[in-house]
């Protein structure tokens, strides 16, 4: 177990590394807005200098020299001037900090997103698309903390100090001497620390993190608790998990909190140290009120910008961990097999599958060494059990993976050798559940073409038995659909996706399931529908519903993964014993 | 503020941890303003008597430097263990109070609640909960009472002082904050709204890549997502301006009060009001205390939705119980036949799926209900589990269901439900779920008579594999598996199986069947209703009902 974490420990690191050199390439696109925001930083910086420099000599003024209330109104009002100023950078650097922000995140989130969608199924095996949408969403998000708080605040950790220093020297070189010195024990005790309490915390994160969430797991099986009687015993456990889960986190946080108690102590006793030196030095005379005064103001300051870069360590390892996740996606390779040239042919291809074979790289069912023709013009049925291996055929048939072993032929070239664009402006191809976006209904048509004429929609809609369906709602093809086409049923759903197939005019039809879940006259509809669009077409349906099987030629059936065979329609349906 | 009060109550035993909490909080505060406020006083002193030539005893100011460094850095680590260790106490309290609240709800009510997405909401609102005292409480609580306190300390030193300090920290600590959130409401509402567009727009997109691939819509759809990234964006950066803003003010207005303090002391300097080194220390203190206004905005920015998500919480946990325990039988049914006659029932009140329904399942018998999905078929399985209620007549062994305690039906009943829920932890923690007394034989027993014994055995950890948040760490089939071993070791006189075979592959569903038909065969007296549209699961009962 511990072996384990070590080992994890060690490639997260070497991960960190690459992750933040991207940061840097990426930081380095908004170089110029950092830069400002550094120097806006700088600025505020010096009108902090001025600030105490004008405190420090009214107290001169008033309390050494004994000048009246009205010598000093000028030094006051400028004090409300200098406010007002600092008011002013530090708005204006935040409102840079935020324009930098949105010019990082808009940029990675449309090349990532633009790369995810290249990379597309095949480019992603077994990676979910759950992940994949937070790290687009919130991933990106979490970027921006990197760029607008760690990256200034390095740089100003180095900058500032060195500024005041300069500044404190010619009035106290003692108390410069002080803060100089006491300085780097600040960041070296702070990533000591760090470290030590990174480690324990990552040694701990499982159990920490399942501890964390343990309610939650609970509340929801709650109902599978019930069924085992097991929920009023496990009221105990949670009682117990909270005080563990309370007792680990303490001793992680003990060690954690250790970093910021170096970090007051440093900066409190040198702070503490300047100001007995300044007290013995203005006893002694040797120095003005005013000057003094100046470098106990200046002390904090000092140490200010160390003690923001220690805050900002958080949003460091959250940038790190948001770029672990979106750098490697960035890089990864586009899938092979996808640099065809010659165009497809144009008329109703014929396809030829010869010993292809996919297997999920073995990880899971696919299929193996299959044989099948589909002559030009030919509609035919593919039927087998779920899990057989239908889906798989029909996405290397379109094109959306590439067989392991074994090719397609397509009018006797192989597809890997046709340009992907112009083989998929050939084809259309409707999956079980057709994409469908929030938008009219006339948008959701014309995703193929967006230039298709009122004629073809009118002869597509015609074709696919949805002109009626369309022409009851609202406002006809400019109704609105929700979320996945929320507002039509499934059947009137698969019509549509039926005609927008149509208007693609491609001469190879690929159907999966367009009847299951369909009642029998939603069913009939849309088989008509089918036959009336496969005309002139190459059509693979995937189906084992008997009326839709009896309305194509030809059913190939497939068991495991294999063609088990291959027979006119009516003979297989006549053989086949339905189970009821 | 109701909620805040109920919160209070029901953390009624973590007083003690939350006022030491805050206590420790203003006492740092505090221990650091005097800190800068001697420090000025005291090199002032100096001056004075270097110039002067008078004598100062500087002992006491040093020692209390001294003192108030040591108490400032060491309050401060106290402070945060302190106010963490609050944090976890209340955490665990009010886990075992939700817990106890949630369990009579599950699951009608719980999948009712924020429409469904009980996993993310729940997340948020519970953590809110935990998180109140830490992040608006304490906060709240040391800012104002710190504030308060400073404003005692100036007025017994400089009334006139005290009087501008008033209104510069009223000004940067509630006017500001106030203002602030007056502003970013509207961007932060749209933000929202818009993050959530630009979520179902991605899904939608990653989910239908390969249609969109097919159809070259690739670049249009993404175009469209960017569009609304760039919408969310500028909301975002919207919000980002108000915050810059809002820091903005908070310098003005620590700065002019330094300047004002500046004023009234020395005008009162000037007319000997007050010694001229009280001057300098008040300049000091009035410049630290901004620290303590400075803790007011986020925890009133962080409010609302703080009290939405608490009061959202409350909601549920008041919930009336879906399904009443009203027991009035107290023996226990003769045998496991199951028999349903006329029922109805909905999972949504005016939403009826289920029509005067009746079936019956012998005692030892086995039934396999088919029909489409939506039927209700799951909801048969679920009045069976008390889950739900119903109209007609649903008995076991001759008893109507409702007139008996809810733990003697459910004592009667193993089950795989819809959607069996695996909890973090090892396979083994999951499948003893079915039964925690069960020995290392019928454990291995009902790995085998689902399918898992070969699995297990080619896992480097074996049953000790963890099977991650939900089950994430493995497959679907995999989980419905665990859920029947768990099931099949409770050994309960009625089985209820709900799709047993969904996400499984074609042979290890023949599989499956076929050593549950054998199990069946071997257990002799259990009662079976198995749910499913599979065509393999047909064989596993003596006669199928097709609804």
């Amino acid at each position: 177990m511990t072996e384990h974490s070590e080992e994890s420990t060690d490639s997260n690191q070497l991960r960190d590394n690459s992750s933040e050199q991207w940061l840097f390439v990426e930081a380095g696109k908004i170089r110029g807005l950092l830069f400002g925001i550094v120097g806006l930083a700088a600025g505020v910086g010096l009108l902090v200098v001025f600030q105490a420099h004008i405190l420090a000599t009214t107290c001169q003024y008033v309390v050494i020299q004994g000048k009246g209330v009205s010598s000093i109104l000028p030094l006051a009002a400028l004090l409300f001037l200098l406010a007002a100023g600092r008011c002013l950078l530090t708005a204006v650097l935040e409102i840079n900090s935020a324009a930098a922000a949105a010019k990082v995140k808009q940029a990675v989130r449309s090349r990532l997103y633009r790369k995810i969608m290249a990379l597309g199924p095949a480019g992603l095996p077994g990676d979910e698309t759950g992940p994949l949408i937070e790290t687009v969403t919130k991933g990106v998000d979490e970027l921006e903390p990197y760029f607008t708080r760690f990256l200034p605040q390095l740089s100003l950790a180095a900058i500032l100090p060195l500024m005041f220093l300069i500044v404190i020297v010619p009035s106290e070189w003692r108390s410069g001497l002080v803060l100089l010195f006491s300085a780097p024990f600040i960041p070296l005790f702070m990533i000591l620390i760090g470290r030590g309490s990174e480690k324990l915390h990552r040694r701990q994160w499982g159990r920490l993190s399942r501890m964390a969430g343990h309610l939650l797991d609970l509340v929801q099986g709650l109902p599978d608790l019930i069924i085992f009687g097991a929920a009023k015993r496990e009221a105990t456990v949670v009682a117990r998990v909270s005080d563990e889960y309370r007792s680990a986190t303490m001793a992680v946080l003990r060690v954690a909190f250790l970093s910021a108690f170096a970090l007051e102590f440093f900066a409190t006793v040198g702070t503490a140290l300047v100001a007995v030196i300044i007290g013995f030095r203005l006893l002694l005379g040797d120095l003005s009120l005013g000057e003094g005064l100046f470098v106990l103001l200046m002390a904090p300051e000092f140490y200010l910008p160390l003690r923001n870069l220690g805050l900002s360590y958080h949003a460091r390892m959250q940038g790190v961990a948001a770029a672990e996740r979106i750098a490697p996606l960035l890089a990864r390779p586009l899938p092979e097999g996808f640099a065809g040239t010659f165009p497809a042919p144009s008329g109703p291809p014929a396809i030829l599958f010869e010993g292809v074979t996919f297997r999920y790289g073995g990880v899971r069912g696919g299929v193996t060494a299959v044989d099948l023709e589909l002559p030009a013009g030919s509609i035919t049925a593919l039927a087998g059990e779920s899990g057989a291996g239908k889906t798989t055929l029909a996405r290397l048939l379109v094109g959306l993976a590439r067989p392991e072993s074994g090719r397609i032929l397509v009018n006797g070239h192989d597809l890997t050798t046709l340009a992907p664009d112009s083989w998929r402006s050939r084809l259309a191809w409707v999956p079980q559940t057709p994409y469908f976006t929030s938008g009219t209904v006339r948008e959701n048509l014309l995703l193929g073409r967006p230039d298709a004429d009122e004629d073809l929609i009118n002869t597509a809609l015609a074709a696919a038995a949805a002109d009626q369906f369309i022409s009851r709602l609202p406002r006809g093809l400019d109704t609105l659909l929700g979320d996945r086409g929320a507002g039509l049923s499934g059947g009137e759903l698969r019509r549509l996706a039926l005609a927008r197939a149509y208007i693609c005019q491609a001469t190879l039809v690929v159907l999966d399931e367009p009847t299951a879940g369909l009642d029998a006259e939603s069913e009939r509809l849309v088989c008509e529908a089918l036959k009336r669009v496969a005309r002139g077409r190459t059509v693979l349906v995937i189906s084992h519903r008997e009326q839709t099987m009896s309305s194509t030629e030809r059913v190939a059936e497939i068991v495991d993964g294999r063609i088990e065979q291959v027979l006119l329609s009516a003979e297989y349906l006549s053989r086949c014993e339905v189970p009821v | 503020m109701n909620q805040l009060v109920r919160f209070l109550i029901i953390s009624r035993g973590q007083w003690f941890w939350m006022g030491a909490g805050i206590v420790l909080g203003v006492l740092v505060i505090f221990a650091n303003t005097l800190l800068m406020a001697i420090s000025g006083w005291f090199i002032a002193s100096m001056a004075v008597s270097g110039s002067s030539g008078a004598a100062f005893n500087y002992f006491f100011p040093s020692a209390s430097i001294r003192f108030l460094a040591i108490a400032r850095t060491v309050g401060r680590y106290a402070e945060r263990l302190v106010t963490h260790e609050a944090t976890f106490r209340i955490l665990s309290e009010l886990r075992v109070w939700l817990f106890k609240r949630f369990e009579p709800l599950a699951p009608a009510c719980l999948e009712r609640y924020a429409g469904g997405d009980v996993t993310g909401r729940l997340r948020g609102d519970v953590d809110a909960l935990e998180t109140l005292y830490l992040k608006i409480i304490a906060p709240l609580a040391v800012g104002t009472l710190s504030i308060l306190a400073a404003l005692v300390f100036l007025l017994w030193f400089s009334p006139p002082s005290a009087g501008v300090m008033l209104l510069f920290l009223v000004l940067a600590g509630v006017v500001l904050p106030l203002l602030v959130r007056r502003f970013s409401e509207e961007p932060g509402r749209r933000s929202a709204l818009l993050a959530a567009e630009l979520r179902n727009k991605v899904t939608e997109g990653l989910q239908g890549v390969e249609e969109l691939i097919l159809l070259g819509a690739v670049e249009r759809q993404a175009a469209v997502v960017d569009g609304l990234s760039a919408e969310v964006i500028a909301e975002q950066e919207r919000l980002g301006r108000i915050n810059g803003l809002s820091l903005g003010g908070m310098a003005f207005f620590a700065g002019s009060g330094v300047a004002a303090v500046l004023l009234t002391g020395s005008m009162q300097v000037a007319s000997q009001q007050i010694p001229s080194p009280n001057l300098v220390m008040l300049l000091l203190f009035s410049a630290a205390i901004f620290e303590a206004a400075g803790l007011l905005p986020s925890a009133l920015h962080l409010l609302p939705a703080a009290q939405e998500s608490v009061s959202r919480i409350f909601e549920l946990a008041d919930a009336p119980i879906p399904v009443p325990d009203n027991p009035v039988s107290y023996d226990l049914p003769a045998d496991s036949a199951l028999c349903f006659s006329n029922v109805s029932a909905s999972y949504l009140p005016g939403k009826p799926v289920l029509h005067n329904i009746s079936l019956t399942v012998p005692a030892g018998g086995s039934v396999v209900l088919t029909g489409s999905s939506g039927i209700g078929k799951s909801l048969l399985v679920e009045i069976l589990l008390r889950f739900r209620d119903y109209e007609g007549s649903v008995t076991v062994g001759g008893v109507e269901i409702c007139d008996l305690p809810k733990e003697t039906v459910i004592g009667m009943i193993a089950a795989v439900p819809q959607r069996p829920h695996l909890f973090n932890g090892t396979i083994r923690e999951n499948i003893l779920l079915g039964n925690v007394s069960a020995d290392e034989e019928q454990l291995q027993q009902a790995l085998k008579n689902s399918c898992l014994d070969l699995w297990v055995a080619a896992l480097p950890l074996g049953m000790e594999t963890m099977v991650g948040v939900s089950g994430s760490a493995v497959s679907g089939g995999e989980a419905r598996r665990i859920a029947l071993a768990r099931a099949l070791l409770k050994n309960a006189p009625i089985l209820l199986l709900d799709e047993p075979t969904e996400g499984l592959d074609c042979a290890t569903e023949r599989e499956i069947v076929s050593r549950l038909n054998s199990w069946f065969r071997n257990a002799g007296t259990a009662t079976m209703l198995v749910v499913s549209h599979r065509p393999a699961c047909l064989q596993l009962g003596n006669s199928v009902i097709h609804l």
